[in-house]
């Protein structure tokens, strides 16, 4: 395969690729490069060249998944650090991703809105325009009575509201999360409302396109079922703006993108969707589910990447349930396969014996037997190999962000019609997020949030124990050091510990405008030895106030 | 980086990884922003990066696995394989056809196949696959097909034995007109048929099948018959595909009618056929059930030709014996699988099969059931099974069952 390094080469550049990371990690190596620079930390990664002649691309489906499963599968992680975080350990906006939610106040008013910027369709007429191109659900796309396009999709008639209610609600949380969303809605449509489009065609088994017929729309509305007042319940899916220039892949960059200069699979908002796919049970995390445009503002154009698909989710894909195993075994897993052949099924498997509330609108997604960490999307991710704690820390902070509040407003905007629905939703989410929760923020050293003041101290929060996923540590240690920019030399000021999370400054710092701090903070807990290893904070005195600069959380 | 257009490419990739790794962040330096800034580093980058831009080419193991993909999922198929045999238990057979599409959705397929015994088949059928505004499938089929070595083993359960084994060789003309319908585009399904089918059993002087049977001892050896056969099924069918199915069933009842004008072979039939798919601990197993009578009728002067009655015996009938070892005028079936969920792709299964033939509809009891037990291996989609491989023991052998479909 030509366009793939083989895997020996791969494995020694990452391996060249974890070691340069290494040796620039905030270490005191001397060097003429300061380690932070005027406009660290990073809030938006820069996206300067003109990308208008990045190509449209098709990723094959079947290769896909044949790589995935057969190569990616055997591939070891890296272990190197996102490419992509600033010096806060944080990532910057950028094309693929806006800081949302933990980042900034979100109002469940503004996540119900989510990434809507029009009103929803006017279904008082529709115009079909074109069949579905791709995707397994019934729909197609048109015109609605204001004139804008849509991609329509139905529930399956096995799942009322399934499949409309998932995209909606999952759309929001997505965006909330900090991706690019496609604007979907809830809408309806009758079938008196309907024409097609005298251009509109169709692919024929023959091979040949001819117009769209009555029977074609037939066809389709064959595969939905009405409400009793002869109603379809849809999504509406918006035109993206821009050129559709196709998916994107979960490792490597795109050959003819400029500004793509981080290879995905090391892009923390890509790592870390394995735990929001987690969370959601968005388990069909397929290239052919994401979409990247080319937009064009004050003549230059960027490539956007979306999330364009996040309907596979909860328990519903298009054409009905999940299968049961979804989310807990990879399609093709070898290990479960062969303990249930050679125990002829009598090794059950947990996807087995969870328990599954019996909500048709949902489909099978539960939050008891729930274990994050072996969640598993349908094919291996290459991102969600190489995710590290660091990465499924930040992540971890993003979910438990959501309140029980938010999360239930998220689930509104589904529209159930059943409300038992909208509670078991919100009710498995807000146990899946508690799951994730317990599992990713007492991994690492979970201290977040420093301040320091002059003359005083550093304080901070302890985001496992502010969670409840984790008893407060025994003691807290703060080792203090003045801290050379330019040298990346630091000395050691002095040791200071407690119970708190506020630990008093030694006696001197350097409280000179420019001046720098680096504080080294540990915490002791018998169950959570990882909390040992500090964390590195970094402070700059700046003309008024000390102002946080740099934050080191490694695994 | 994996997906580059050539291992220049991927060298570029890696040292502009490198490069951004080696700053104190993700990030290193750049001039159009301003000097000595984090987004300068970023920025630098990206245009080194747009002096080497290369459109993404697939390499060789992308493009062919697309290649057999578009040919797989192309709605207009031409060439396909078939592996339709002259008779069920003619051995591994291979063959191919050809779609001539003459409308939307019309097609005509014409195919042809040989089997590793030497039988022939050649056909073509032409499908309306969405007549009575796309209620139905009307199919009109004609065809010839060379039977070797067919299996002959004397008429009854418990009267013959492996060690009767005799066989014969025919040929087959047909051309029939089906017609399928689910009225209300659900579970029921009617259909029905007239076909007329030519039946030429080939002598062979000397064989065993010659010197035993006689047309005195056996109704039908050496008779060339003509039929007109028409045929009814009502039937409710829940499964969601026939080739593969977790749950749902098919309860259905056919007659058939065989009328032969000239020679005293005309008789009736009719199957009774029962599925039901059980879905056990959210699909940990599924417990398949199958249920199959078939009884024959024919008048005081008339008699059921021995190579039309029912028989038992080969891959998805008793599959722990050989094909069409018991023949009589009714058959009872009754077959279990308990199969194991290995993976969405794979199946086990342990199965049990148990029949018998009657000449009479009143012995059609569980007294001296032939029965077989085994397991067996599947690779499935959603809808189809194009391989199964059974391993079956009954008391008469073991026999390995290798198989294009589901067994029911």
């Amino acid at each position: 395969m030509s366009s793939c390094v083989p895997r020996r080469i791969s494995r020694h550049a990452a391996a060249l690729v974890f070691g340069l990371g290494m040796l620039s990690s905030w270490a005191p190596v001397r060097t003429a490069q300061p380690v932070f620079l005027s406009d660290d930390p990073l809030g938006r990664e820069p996206e300067s060249q003109d990308a208008s002649n990045v190509q449209p691309w098709e990723i094959n489906l079947a290769f896909d998944v044949t790589y995935n499963s057969l190569v990616t599968a055997r591939q070891e992680p890296t272990g190197s650090r996102a490419g992509n975080v600033n010096t806060l350990d944080e990532v910057p906006d950028s094309s693929w991703f806006t800081n949302r939610i933990g980042a900034r106040p979100l109002s469940a008013a503004a996540l119900v809105n989510g990434p809507d910027i029009s009103p929803a369709p006017d279904p008082a007429s529709w115009t079909i325009l074109r069949e579905k191109s791709s995707g397994a659900a019934a729909g197609f796309t048109a015109r609605d009575a204001r004139g804008a396009t849509w991609f329509i999709s139905f529930d399956a008639p096995s799942n009322p509201d399934g499949a409309t209610g998932a995209i909606v609600v999952a759309t929001k949380l997505f965006w909330a999360l900090g991706y690019n969303q496609v604007e979907n809605h809830v809408s309806s449509l009758r079938r008196e409302h309907l024409r097609i489009d005298p251009k509109a065609s169709v692919k024929r088994p023959s091979g040949r396109r001819t117009p769209m017929t009555n029977d074609d729309l037939q066809t389709v509305l064959s595969r939905a079922t009405p409400g009793p007042d002869g109603t379809y319940r849809i999504t509406a899916g918006r035109l993206l703006p821009g050129k559709i220039l196709g998916g994107f892949r979960y490792e490597g960059t795109r050959p003819d993108d400029p500004n793509d200069i981080v290879e995905h699979q090391h892009r923390r908002e890509l790592r870390a969707l394995r735990v929001f796919g987690a969370w959601t049970n968005l388990t069909d995390m397929k290239s052919g589910n994401t979409l990247d445009t080319l937009e064009t503002t004050d003549g230059r154009s960027i490539v956007r990447h979306y999330l364009q698909d996040v309907g596979s989710t909860f328990g519903i894909g298009a054409n009905g349930p999940h299968e049961p195993s979804e989310g807990w075994e990879f399609v093709f897993q070898s290990g479960p396969a062969l303990r249930r052949l050679f125990s002829l099924g009598l090794a059950l498997s947990p996807w087995q014996t969870a328990h599954y509330e019996d909500v048709p609108a949902i489909g099978p997604f539960e939050g008891e037997a729930f274990d994050p960490e072996a969640w598993k999307p349908r094919a291996v991710v290459r991102a969600f190999t190489e995710m590290r704690a660091d990465d499924a820390f930040w992540a971890a902070r993003r979910v438990t962000a959501f309140s029980d509040a938010s999360i239930r407003a998220a689930v509104s905007a589904g529209r159930y019609t059943d409300p038992r629905a909208s509670d078991h939703l919100a009710n498995v989410l807000i146990r899946r997020r508690d799951r994730i929760g317990r599992a990713y923020l007492p991994a690492i050293n979970p201290i977040v949030g420093p301040r320091f003041e002059w003359p005083g101290g550093l304080s901070f929060s302890n985001a496992a124990v502010e969670f409840g996923g984790a008893s407060a540590p025994r003691r807290y240690t703060a080792r203090w050091h003045a801290f050379d920019n330019t040298t990346r030399v630091s000395r050691e000021l002095g040791v200071t510990t407690g119970t708190a999370t506020r630990l008093d400054a030694p006696a001197v710092v350097p409280d000179v405008p420019g001046g720098f701090v680096r504080v080294d903070v540990s915490a002791e807990h018998d169950e959570h030895p990882s909390w040992g290893r500090p964390v590195e904070i970094y402070f700059r005195r700046d003309a008024s106030a000390w102002t946080l600069v740099g934050l080191t959380r490694l695994p | 980086m994996m997906f580059r257009s050539s291992r220049g490419g991927a060298a570029m990739g890696i040292a502009l990884m490198v490069a951004a790794l080696s700053a104190t962040s993700g990030y290193a330096q750049a001039p159009a922003e301003p000097a000595g800034t984090r987004a300068g580093a970023i920025v630098e980058q990206q245009a080194a990066k747009a002096q080497r831009l290369t459109p993404y080419q697939p390499g060789k193991l992308e493009a062919w696995v697309q290649k057999i993909d578009e040919h797989l999922s192309a709605t207009e198929v031409k060439w396909h394989p078939f592996y339709g045999t002259a008779y069920q238990g003619a051995g591994p057979t291979l063959g191919a056809g050809y779609v001539f599409h003459t409308g939307d959705y019309d097609s005509l397929d014409v195919r042809a196949s040989m089997s590793i015994n030497q039988s022939k088949r050649a056909e073509a059928e032409y499908r309306w696959p969405r007549v009575l505004a796309r209620r139905g499938v009307f199919r009109v089929l004609g065809g010839w097909r060379e039977g070797v070595d067919q299996n002959f083993f004397g008429i009854g359960t418990a009267e013959t034995s492996a060690q009767d084994r005799t066989a014969f060789d025919f040929r087959q003309a047909y051309g029939s007109a089906r017609l399928d319908v689910r009225p209300a585009r659900g579970m029921l399904l009617f259909g029905g048929g007239v076909e007329y089918l030519r039946f030429e059993q080939r002598r062979e002087a000397g064989s065993s099948f010659e010197q035993r049977y006689t047309s005195a001892t056996l109704p039908g050896v050496g008779a060339t018959v003509n039929y007109v056969h028409t045929r009814a099924t009502a039937a409710i069918d829940s499964r969601p595909a026939t080739g593969y199915a977790k749950r749902g069933g098919y309860y259905g009842v056919t007659a058939h009618r065989y009328d032969d004008a000239g020679s005293p072979f005309s008789f009736r039939r009719v199957d009774y056929d029962v599925v039901q798919h059980l879905p056990v601990l959210r699909d940990a197993w599924v417990l398949s059930l199958r249920g199959r009578v078939q009884t024959t009728y024919a008048s005081a002067d008339q008699a059921v030709p021995f190579f039309m009655l029912p028989w038992l015996g080969n891959a998805r009938t008793l599959r722990g014996f050989s094909s069409m070892r018991f023949r009589d005028r009714n058959s009872l079936l009754l077959s279990a699988e308990w199969r194991v969920l290995v993976s969405l792709f794979a199946d086990a299964a342990l199965f049990y099969d148990a029949g018998k033939v009657t000449g009479r509809r009143a012995d059609l009891n569980l007294a001296g059931l032939k029965s077989n037990y085994g397991i067996g291996f599947r690779l499935h989609t959603p809808a189809t099974t194009p391989l199964r491989i059974d391993f079956a023991r009954g008391n008469e052998g073991f026999v390995v069952v290798l198989g294009s479909s589901a067994a029911f």
